[in-house]
């Protein structure tokens, strides 16, 4: 192997992730070193790679990936709150903006209390995707690796990167999208109960009474079972939308970077996509986080306006109508 | 370029014979259970570590704070409350003193006014008493006076009879020639 000798196929790439970087640290960052000869890397895995193997479980680069993020995130969070002030600065004064910003804009859809339950998740989601996503565009990651050699490597892919852009794998966002439906299970009962829980899918929706009663029960019983498949959908559809758009904007920078372009300008046509990775980056980490959101609120809200409702009467001084009555 | 890559994903993996939609979509994009765990528990990791490190201890000095303002907002309106009631009060206080002054003006005034009507009324009278005295007095001495001047009169003249008649007289001629000059003075 001969790791850093091996930039690209993707020099162009490495140099405009380059550049982002240097817009980013105002300045600071060296260009990097022109590349060598390309192995070839005709295309994008649609799966992340082995990079090592530890005791027979396959450490891909989607992993290590995570692993950088995680690291970056629990450094970030512990110089924000080693030391936590009334009045916050730097760090502290960033972070808690973020947290506020985040708490305030779930508390707006689920409530204070339903927001207050889940925002640990919510949170985690949608910083470890934007951050995720966003970190893909740093220099190196997708652009450094080595090349593989010997019998068996397939010679449309001889390219093996060191990182790969952690939700570009299926792992991960099927792992966070199966996580959120055990926790919607569990929220949804733990608010609601089962016989709740049951009645929001199945029972008629309004009062009827006799044959009509028959008939809706029928309709909503069908109703329910399309609505049983729906919510067995949402998970599929939140793992795949993700992956699909992180994947596919991968692909396309890479793409771009290979372009038959003369070498000085190979960081001219990822640059748009550049940009609009980055909005997309944060519009996907906000679509899964809202859509969670969106889907608790939708299980869980019945019982709790009730409850909310309950809240203000108690507040204001009055008692429930069914404690009055 | 692109054109390849989907030509790729769809030629790549050669399907498995038997294998289902759901078996050939886990193959294609590498899904496996050592790979999902691993990436599950790298989830939960980061998840509690950040409920631990950042969510909670945020929350918890937002909250903090949250309860900081409310019980300074709190306080500032009982102190406005106090500072409302203190007003009220001051100003009944004032009112009240105000009136008790204005009336305690008008007591004065006319217990000022009754006062020196009384002691203009014992100061005349206390110089009619003076003056009724004096007059009085001076009756008295101008009798005693009369009554001295007519004495030393009689005297006189009785001393100028003695002394012109050479004669001794007795007390009853001195008694009667006294009263007849006193009578021929008055």
């Amino acid at each position: 192997m001969s790791f850093f000798a091996r930039f690209s196929p993707f020099f162009g790439r490495f140099t405009l992730q380059c550049f982002f970087l240097f817009l980013l640290s105002g300045g600071a960052f060296a260009a990097a070193a022109e590349g060598e000869a390309l192995p070839d890397h005709d295309h994008l895995p649609a799966h992340a790679e082995e990079v090592f193997n530890v005791l027979g479980i396959s450490i891909t680069n989607s992993m290590v990936m995570v692993w950088v993020v995680a690291a970056l995130l629990i450094i970030v969070a512990q110089v924000a709150t080693k030391d936590l002030k009334l009045v916050p600065s730097g760090v502290q004064n960033f972070v808690e903006w973020l947290v506020e910003s985040l708490f305030s804009f779930f508390e707006g859809i689920l409530g204070h209390k339903l927001a207050a339950r889940t925002f640990w998740f919510l949170g985690t989601i949608f910083i470890l995707i934007l951050v995720s996503n966003w970190f893909g565009l740093v220099p190196g990651i997708g652009t450094v690796g080595w090349e593989l050699t010997g019998a068996g490597v397939d010679s449309h892919d001889r390219y093996r990167p060191f990182f790969r852009g952690a939700n570009a794998d299926l792992n991960l966002t099927s792992a966070m999208a199966l996580t959120f439906a055990l926790m919607w299970f569990y929220w949804a009962f733990t608010e609601i109960g089962l016989k709740n829980f049951l009645a929001h899918i199945f029972a008629p929706k309004g009062e009827f009474k006799g044959i009509v009663l028959v008939l809706m029960g029928a309709i909503f019983l069908f109703v329910g079972l399309i609505e049983v498949l729906s919510i067995a959908v949402r998970p599929v559809a939140l793992m795949f939308r993700l992956y699909g758009n992180v994947y596919a904007g991968e692909s396309i920078l890479e793409t771009m970077s290979v372009m038959n372009v003369p070498p000085l300008l190979k960081w001219l046509p990822p640059l748009p996509f550049y940009f609009l990775e980055l909005l997309v980056g944060f519009v996907q980490a906000l679509v899964f986080a809202l859509l969670c959101a969106v889907f608790i609120k939708l299980m869980c809200a019945h019982e709790h306006e009730e409850h909310d409702e309950h809240h203000g009467d108690e507040a204001h001084g009055e008692k429930p109508a069914s404690e009055t009555t | 370029m692109l054109l390849d890559t989907f030509q790729f994903l769809a030629v790549a993996d050669v399907a498995v014979e038997g294998e289902g939609p759901l078996g050939e979509i886990l193959r294609k994009f590498h899904v496996s259970w050592p790979s999902f765990i691993a990436q599950w528990v790298n989830f939960i990791i980061i998840a509690v570590l950040l409920k631990k490190f950042a969510f909670g201890p945020v929350l918890g000095i937002l909250e903090k704070r949250r309860a900081r303002i409310a019980g300074g907002e709190a306080k500032l309106a009982e102190i406005e409350k106090q500072l409302a009631e203190s007003e009220r009060r001051t100003e009944e206080v004032l009112g009240k003193a105000n009136a008790d002054a204005k009336r305690m003006i008008e007591e004065a005034k006319l217990s000022a006014t009754a006062l020196g009507e009384r002691k203009t009324q014992e100061a005349v009278a206390s110089a009619q008493q003076i003056l009724a005295k004096a007059e009085e007095a001076a009756k008295s001495e101008r009798e005693q006076m009369v009554t001295e001047l007519k004495k030393e009169f009689g005297r006189l003249v009785t001393n100028t009879t003695t002394q012109v008649t050479g004669k001794i007289l007795t007390p009853d001629d001195q008694s009667r020639i006294n009263e007849e000059a006193i009578a021929k003075v008055s």
